[in-house]
């Protein structure tokens, strides 16, 4: 029988992994990380969960060892945050490219300097490029349920991609909330023990194994045929999050979710925590008659292409709200480049807004939520943006040091 | 006919000493191990072993053997063996660490650290491992600040159950010290002096020359220390001039009598604090 309990987002994410039956854990704690560490000692400690937990001495080896456990056989798992995850950096890339199916949890939090202890989403979207499939969970009930998706999705032999699931430090990973635990039969018959058909380490058979670079001749075919599975994880997330709705009786709409969006003109795009505040101040526009409507873009790789084109067919003014920043770019964060990229390809095409928003862990307030909706509604309205790109919440002290070039 | 290990052939150079410790390894060992790590040099040695093996960038020396190991242990096989092989560079520099934290931890791996004194693979840098007067390519005129770290002992006070030094001129002591170590559990480290032609400036054809060589002047002296206790497994009757070592390597060319003999006198410094340890508990 499932469960209620009381969990911020770290312990719900510890659960999450108990529940997976992960075997391997290789953890090395790091603020906000560390309550997820700790539970995870404790679950190990009194036998409650099967595992070997290694206490790494750097998120370098956090990572080496899953990459080892993976390759051997094991259900691994670790999670982390900012400067461990830019430490794990180079690992990040060696296990997609070894299509080994690790699952793991980054509880988002800025990266130095400037730096702080709370989230933006620089530490997980700098992994955009290297093959790792990304979930941002907008609460601990998601958390619990992403983690067991995470590794239905990355074991899956159409993707065997390895799966972040992040959620924002404090906000959610220190946010208690009723959570249903899923009851482990049921996970159990959801998440089939995990065996790699390709890779595997096994001396009763032996067969060579591709990781390193004499291989490099075939690099181009690997990365084609990572691209690949990229798109095939599109279909595996939708069909796997369809599969979890039947069973648990929650689904979290495949790649994005689609809040109050029926007849909007303008909708804003939210990753993580920020949802949260967004679902209450469109509830309240929408009471006054705006027709606001809310994007959660769950799935951040691969990235919802089809979705967010059908999106731009069917509004006038996109607002994306990028809690990350990408320094020089085209203009505004990722999300916003991104989502440029997608709808180029429209015939009309919506205007676009960037807005950074909550850099640096600063609070996204419902105040800054209805600014920005106002803004897309007002660009829906002219067609055009006064800006391309907005910060929120900046202190107009920023805007008035003069740089002399 | 022995069962070779690695297919015939390999990409390392002529006359690699790490080739000729490797397949004594792989041959003493057997099929029922998994290997780890980029070997000798990168894995021009290990990639055409037959038997599986995995290796991460050259920075994930011990922490992915405990990745294995610990999988190893939680599917519950107990019968094959966690073997590790990386080079000093990523032993003694970038990956120690991990080797120090895999040792802390007693995880059940034998590693092995081939030893050429330098980052051989992408062309003779030097490395931790580089001893003090040697010629690399970032130490133009020998290598000035700083000595060899001594990895047996660094690593035998992490206390770990097996630790020993390893030559390809004696290859019955390396058999020997490799099947110990693997009937073992825990972490056990073993380090090969692996003389590399290319980067020490000899000709292909005297790698177990200048390893020999190395043992009887006494630069690379052969020890074990088992739960502890250390004992010299082997003793050089008649000790030759370090001169004699040097002077067969390309590599120590620039250093002048003086010099020679600040070397002959450290590892005389060396020799005599080892003997005093020989059959004694160091920990």
């Amino acid at each position: 029988m499932p469960t209620k309990k009381l969990l911020d987002g770290n312990h719900a994410a510890a659960y999450g992994a108990k529940l997976a039956r992960a075997e391997v854990l290789g953890i090395y704690p790091i603020t906000p990380q560390t309550e997820l560490a700790n539970q995870l000692a404790d679950f190990v400690a009194s036998g409650e969960m099967k595992a070997k937990y290694i206490t790494v001495e750097s998120e370098h080896s956090a990572m080496s060892v899953c990459a080892g456990g993976s390759a051997a056989g094991a259900r691994v798992f670790t999670a982390s945050s900012s400067q461990g995850i830019v430490f794990m950096e180079e690992l990040l890339w060696q296990v997609p490219g070894m299509r080994l199916p690790v699952v793991m949890g980054i509880v988002n939090r800025s990266i130095a300097f400037p730096g702080s202890l709370r989230p933006d989403h620089n530490d997980s979207l700098l992994q955009r490029d290297n093959g790792w499939i990304q979930i941002y969970c907008e609460n601990a009930q998601e958390i619990i349920d992403a983690c067991i998706q995470a590794y239905r999705i990355a074991e899956d032999s159409r993707v065997y991609l390895p799966v972040i699931f992040a959620y924002d430090g404090y906000v959610i990973s220190h946010t208690a909330m009723p959570v249903e635990v899923p009851d482990q039969d049921d996970v159990d018959r959801f998440l089939p023990p995990y065996k790699h058909e390709y890779v595997y380490l096994d001396p009763k058979r032996y067969k060579p194994v591709i990781t390193h670079e004499p291989f490099q001749e075939l690099g181009v075919e690997y990365r084609y045929q990572m691209e690949e599975a990229q798109n095939q994880a599109r279909h595996v997330i939708k069909e796997v999050d369809r599969e979890y709705g039947k069973i648990f009786g929650r689904s979290y709409g495949g790649l994005i979710e689609k809040y109050r969006c029926e007849d909007a003109r303008a909708v804003l795009v939210t990753m993580g925590s920020i949802t949260g505040t967004a679902r209450v101040v469109v509830d309240e526009m929408r009471n006054d008659g705006k027709p606001i409507g809310l994007v959660k873009l769950r799935v951040f790789r691969p990235f919802p292409v089809e979705e967010m084109q059908e999106l731009g067919r069917s509004v006038k003014a996109i607002g994306f709200v990028d809690r990350n920043i990408s320094h020089g770019s085209a203009g505004g964060g990722v999300g916003t480049v991104e989502t440029a990229r997608a709808l180029y390809s429209l015939e009309v095409r919506p205007v676009l807004i960037g807005f950074y928003a909550g850099l640096v862990g600063r609070d996204v307030l419902p105040s800054d939520i209805r600014y920005m909706a106002e803004r897309v509604l007002r660009a829906a309205e002219t067609g055009k943006p006064e800006k391309q790109v907005e910060w929120i919440g900046l202190r107009k002290q920023a805007e008035q040091v003069q740089v002399k070039v | 006919m022995q069962d070779e290990i690695r297919l015939p052939g390999h990409v390392l150079c002529p006359g690699c000493g790490g080739a000729i410790a490797e397949r004594l390894i792989f041959n003493t060992l057997g099929r029922n191990i998994i290997l780890f790590g980029g070997g000798v040099c990168a894995s021009g040695g290990t990639a055409n072993a037959t038997i599986p093996s995995f290796s991460l960038h050259f920075s994930g020396v011990g922490a992915g053997a405990a990745g294995i190991a610990a999988a190893l242990e939680a599917k519950g096989v107990t019968d094959v063996k966690v073997v590790a092989i990386n080079g000093d560079g990523a032993i003694s520099d970038i990956g120690f660490s991990k080797l120090s934290a895999c040792a802390e931890r007693g995880d059940n791996i034998t590693q092995f650290c081939m030893d050429n004194e330098a980052y051989m693979n992408t062309g003779i840098q030097r490395s931790g491992l580089t001893p003090w007067g040697a010629w690399t390519t970032t130490t133009p005129k020998g290598k000035q600040v700083g000595s060899k770290k001594d990895l047996p002992m660094i690593m035998a006070t992490h206390r770990i159950p097996y630790v020993a030094t390893l030559s390809i001129a004696h290859p019955r002591d390396f058999i020997a010290k490799v099947k110990k170590a693997a009937g073992i559990d825990g972490f056990k480290y073993l380090h090969v002096m692996a003389p590399c032609p290319t980067g020490w400036r000899f000709s292909f054809d005297k790698s177990i020359e200048v390893a020999r060589l190395a043992v009887e002047t006494r630069v690379w002296n052969l020890f074990e220390i088992a739960d502890g206790m250390l004992k010299i497994t082997h003793t050089v009757k008649e000790k030759k001039p370090v001169v004699e070592y040097l002077k067969l390597q390309g590599r120590f060319r620039q250093l002048g009598d003086k010099e020679a003999q600040a070397i002959q006198a450290s590892v005389d410094e060396n020799w005599a604090r080892l003997e005093q340890l020989d059959k004694k508990k160091v920990y």
